[in-house]
């Protein structure tokens, strides 16, 4: 989930709160929760990965006035200067897709500035996917000439990197700064590198990996900012700009149009000003909400939820999403938008009429009736994990199948998926040697085998026993309890299996059905775990003792 | 009078102190020639009586050999002064003494270390030389604590001189056991006293032919006639006896799917490695989602293969999530990777038994329970385990909607958690909309979050072939489960360690019961 952390102040500020007594409830309509406060930091953790406009400090800002004085207008009117920015041929398959606007009269403090740079990261790397996406940059205005031009670059062109010391080409850029090395592999490969430079050549950035230091270096007191996106998804680059623009419109400032033109004549104003609009059924909200909220001014309660344009008919309402939410993908989404505007804590709670049977699965009642066996007979249940790793099955426990592996694993510990439960038993026992004998210790647990080339979960039953008398005879026993109290015919063949002492292990047959294997653990593998004491072991499949 | 009660046990602890004053708990042990078992259950019942007192008492540090020193005691000697004896029989280099097959190279290492350290050898690993040829502390650690410890006699720390006694200490690490040379168990040491009271009594021992057991011989006999019969204390703790025992955790897991069955729910169940298909999907999580990447799940070995979804159904599954189907919505928007869905993982999330059971014809109306083991991307700590059950499940019907999800929540909170109050707060899952967060207030826990639920989209039901509204929630019990069995590390919940096993108290009846 999304975390920010903000100034709490310019949270207040923007929120037009006196203090933060009712932070954490004007909070949740927005699916935020309130991490903590420190001096003047404030930690907030949203939980809808679907509304990037909240994870600025903005954005929630603005949600909370929202909800206290109903909706804003956003980029509303936004002048045209004429200004344009050129994108030349030969990008498509590198970072072909750019938005961009101008701000101007924005009157930034370091905390305000702060907030900026906190909301370019947070999104760059969230929405934006690490830059890849899309990536943000800003600049002072004051240093451009327009056309800005966006165009491929050979990775050999020179250019002041934002930061650096001295000029260097591209390449080097990408090899010798730390934001380079950052971020080279999203340009790995590509035969040229984009490059935003302005109508006079004077280097703008090499998007997304740093500004120059000419014109991309922005401090307080800078009024008039450029602004742009880039990226390889239209859709991300266009939102990501219409959330800096929202947000620093929120902040005072005024946005005004650019246009960028397309190598293929396609001429985009920008910010694209998305307005969503979503239709349902009055009485598809009645039928979900299980409430009839015709009554309930609608226009009204939306526009808590920032909603300005709503409208109502005998049938149907009509709701136009701000512009910097595109999660509208269905008329669900404007049903849940209006039970929250509604409040949870307003519907009451209703239990379903419809009469229903309850029942544990077969797997459940059969593994009950075996594990009561087991306990009569003075065995002891252990649970473990499922996850282990190839040497525990393999090398210490000799099991002549290998276990699936997991071709990504955290740790090497679990870095395999259980086609035994024995090694579990094994390393219960291999740390259980101060725990008073015997032992007697079972698991029923869910095991991943490989069958005919397809993966299976089975359900899988081992016990191992150790102590006084905890010979072949006596697991043998163990399974005769299982089989007697189930009714099943145990049959047992010899069989020669590298964990078990030869001459000492044999096949189980319950029912008739192949069931598993018994026997008397091999000194090769009690040494690999360690365990100094005899042990026998028995593992069946759960299934055939259901005969 | 005379006092019949006295156990045989307790009468040869009696006459030992009143001739031995002074003798503290290993003395007595020693002295009487009772087991150590024996000899506490006898002091425990004296105390109890009144017939001895605790005349003074110290804290004392009992050494017993770890497995590493189980092994020492097997083989005869130390990995120092096996080095020692093989540097004296002219071995030069560690690579040398390393092919003697007695210790693993890696102790053999290590010993060559704390004999350097000692002084016992000299040189390095490539030139070996006797140093202290005696073998120094190594040789009084032998004679002084494993010889007394392969005799099976008592060796108290403090008993030791200091520089052994470090040794020890050093040997025994607290974390580990499996690795130790030596466990020190701390145990305090009595002195016991015999009060008037006990020799009272046990001058009158003796006085009377009083019965203990009673026999088949003696009821035979018709002696249990004439007799008395010696008065057992009933007042003692019993004796524990092994037993047969459910695992805490499991036998927890038990009741909350007892619960369940009890509120009409049937239990589903499905694979652990599961196609992305199931897992994400068909719950319309999008294929770009952050969930869904390398650092989140777990990805199966290349050429894994489960058992495909019906290709129609993966068709209509694309078909949401490229531009919305026929649900009335436009989807995400994105170019749906139809291979994908046929990638192994392992089962990320306990809601893929859910749409497996919307697919499959679901009872209308109908209500569906699982208890998951679900995978997740993190390191495991006090808080997280490799793998851990999620309590999932669906409630399907033609007239349901929100207000019976708000409904099934509050009866979660207070059925399952008994909770004081509970709330429900606006929350996002890819696969619900509207979206709940049940938070509830518990009587020793405080406010948790216990779960999330959502009613379906119609991304998810419409492709699967549901066209009735479905309520989805997922519960986490992990807390409870931890309150249940008194422990606050998670790990815990499937310890290998037997003995910590045992101490655990199986309440799985700990669930609030329904308040009649």
């Amino acid at each position: 989930m999304p975390k920010i952390e903000a100034s709490l102040s310019d949270l207040l500020s923007l929120a037009g709160l006196s203090d933060p007594s009712r932070l954490r409830e004007l909070l949740e309509p927005l699916k935020g929760e309130l991490d903590g406060i420190e001096g003047d930091t404030v930690k907030i953790e949203l939980n809808d990965t679907n509304r990037p406009d909240l994870w600025t400090v903005e954005g929630v800002a603005r949600g909370i006035r929202c909800r206290l004085r109903g909706a804003e207008k956003h980029l509303a009117r936004m002048e045209d200067r004429g200004r344009e920015l050129l994108v030349r041929p030969g990008l498509e398959g590198v970072r072909p897709f750019i938005s961009c606007f101008v701000c101007r009269d924005l009157s930034l403090d370091d905390r305000g500035l702060a907030a900026l740079v906190n909301a370019q990261e947070k999104l760059c790397a969230t929405l934006g996917r690490g830059r890849r996406a899309a990536a943000a940059g800003i600049y002072r205005l004051s240093d451009i000439s327009f056309p800005v031009c966006y165009r491929p670059a050979d990775p050999e062109t020179v250019f002041h990197p934002l930061g650096a010391e001295r000029e260097m080409t591209l390449a080097d850029t990408l090899r010798s700064t730390e934001t380079g090395l950052l971020y080279a592999g999203i340009l790995e490969g590509a035969p040229v590198f984009p490059f935003l430079e302005d109508a006079r050549g004077k280097p703008l950035s090499f998007p997304p990996v740093l500004n120059s230091e000419g014109t991309g270096r922005v401090t307080p007191g800078d009024r008039d900012l450029f602004c742009e996106v880039t990226g390889t998804d239209r859709h991300t680059v266009a939102l990501m700009a219409a959330i800096f623009a929202c947000a620093l419109e929120d902040r005072g400032a005024v946005i005004e149009r650019v246009t960028v033109r397309y190598p293929d004549g396609e001429a985009v104003p920008c910010p694209t000003v998305f307005a969503d609009t979503l239709t349902v059924p009055l009485e598809r909200i009645t039928r979900t909400i299980g409430l009839d909220l015709r009554a309930c001014d609608l226009p009204e309660l939306l526009s808590g939820m920032d909603y300005s344009s709503v409208t109502v008919d005998d049938r149907t309402v009509t709701a136009v999403m701000p512009p910097y939410r595109r999660d509208g993908i269905h008329p669900a989404d404007l049903v849940e938008d209006i039970a929250i505007a509604y409040g949870f804590n307003r519907i009451d709670p209703l239990l379903p009429g419809d009469y229903t049977l309850g029942s544990p699965s077969p797997e459940s009642r059969l593994g009950a009736a075996v594990k009561l066996l087991l306990v009569g007979a003075g065995c002891e249940e252990i649970l473990r994990p499922v996850l282990t790793s190839p040497g525990k099955v393999s090398l210490q426990t000799l099991t002549p199948d290998p276990p699936v592996l997991i071709s990504n694993p955290m740790t090497a510990e679990y870095s395999a998926v259980s086609n035994t439960v024995l090694p579990s038993l094994l390393e219960v026992e291999s740390v259980s040697g101060h725990a008073a004998f015997p032992h007697r210790l079972f698991t029923l647990g869910e095991v991943l085998r490989r069958d005919r080339g397809r993966l299976r979960t089975l359900w899988s039953l081992g016990l191992i026993a150790s102590g006084a008398g905890m010979d072949f005879g006596a697991v043998h026993s163990l399974l005769g309890v299982l089989a007697y109290g189930r009714g099943l015919e145990l049959t047992l063949e010899s069989v020669d299996d590298p964990r078990f002492i030869p001459g000492r292990s044999a096949s189980v047959f319950l029912g008739g059905k192949r069931a598993g294997i018994v026997g008397e653990l091999h000194p090769l593998v009690l040494e690999a775990w360690g365990i100094p004491v005899p042990v026998s072991a028995f593992e069946v499949d759960l299934e055939p003792i259901g005969g | 009078m005379s006092d019949t009660h006295l156990h045989p046990l307790e009468i040869a602890l009696l006459r030992w102190l009143v001739q031995h004053p002074g003798c503290n708990d290993a003395e007595c042990i020693a002295g009487t020639g009772l087991d150590e078992g024996s000899y506490r259950r006898a002091a425990q019942w004296l105390l109890a009586r009144g017939y001895a007192r605790i005349a003074g008492s110290r804290t004392a540090v009992r050494v017993i050999p770890g497995p590493v020193g189980e092994e020492n005691l097997r083989l005869g000697t130390t990995p120092e002064l096996a080095l020692l004896e093989r540097v004296l029989q002219g071995a030069s280099t560690l690579q040398e003494v390393q092919e003697d097959p007695r210790f693993q190279k890696g102790r053999w290492g290590s010993a060559l270390g704390a004999a350097t350290k000692e002084g016992v050898i000299q040189g390095g690993a490539l030139d070996l030389r006797v140093g202290d040829g005696t073998g120094g502390v190594f040789r009084e650690l032998w004679e002084q604590v494993y010889e007394p410890l392969g005799r099976d006699d008592r060796v108290m720390l403090e008993d030791l001189p200091a520089r052994i006694a470090d040794l020890v200490s050093a040997r025994a690490p607290k974390r580990g056991r499996s690795g130790a040379e030596f466990l020190l168990e701390e145990r305090t040491e009595n002195t016991l006293a015999v009060t008037p009271e006990g020799e009272r009594a046990l001058a009158s021992v003796g006085d009377v032919n009083a019965l203990g057991a009673l026999t088949r011989e003696i009821l035979a006999s018709g002696e249990w006639r004439n007799a008395v019969f010696r008065g057992y204390r009933v007042d003692i703790p019993p004796a524990r006896i092994p037993t047969g025992r459910l695992h805490p955790y499991g036998a927890f897991l038990d009741e909350v799917r007892e619960k369940f069955v009890s509120m009409g729910f049937r239990e589903m169940t499905g694979p652990l490695a599961e196609s992305e298909c199931w897992d994400n999907d068909a719950l319309f999580m999008p294929q770009f989602h952050a969930a869904r990447d390398i650092h989140d799940a777990y990805f199966l070995e290349e050429g894994a293969r489960v058992d495909p979804p019906e290709p129609a159904l993966v068709e209509r599954v694309a078909e949401v999530h490229r531009h919305g189907g026929d649900t009335g919505g436009r989807g995400w928007g994105y170019d749906f990777s139809v291979p994908r869905t046929m990638q192994a993982v392992l089962r990320s999330q306990g809601t893929a038994l859910s749409a497996r059971t919307l697919a499959s014809g679901p009872d209308i109306p109908g209500k569906y329970f699982g208890i998951a083991k679900c995978f997740r991307y993190d390191q495991v700590d006090a808080t997280h385990l490799p793998d851990f059950f999620q309590v999932e499940g669906i409630v399907l019907g033609e007239e349901i909607n929100f207000r019976h999800l708000l409904g099934l929540l509050k009866l979660f909170a207070q059925e399952i958690a008994g909770a004081e109050s509970y709330r429900c707060v606006p929350a996002y899952f890819p696969f619900t909309e509207p979206s709940v967060e049940l938070h509830v207030k518990h009587s020793v826990l405080g406010w948790f979050e216990m779960g999330g639920a959502g009613l379906f989209r119609e991304e998810v039901t419409l492709p699967l072939g549901v066209r009735v509204p479905v309520i989805a929630w997922g519960l986490g019990l992990d807390r409870m489960a931890l309150l249940a069995m008194g422990l606050s590390d998670i790990r815990d919940l499937v310890t290998p360690d037997l003995a910590r096993l045992r101490q655990m108290a199986v309440k799985p009846d700990w669930l609030p019961g329904r308040k009649a």
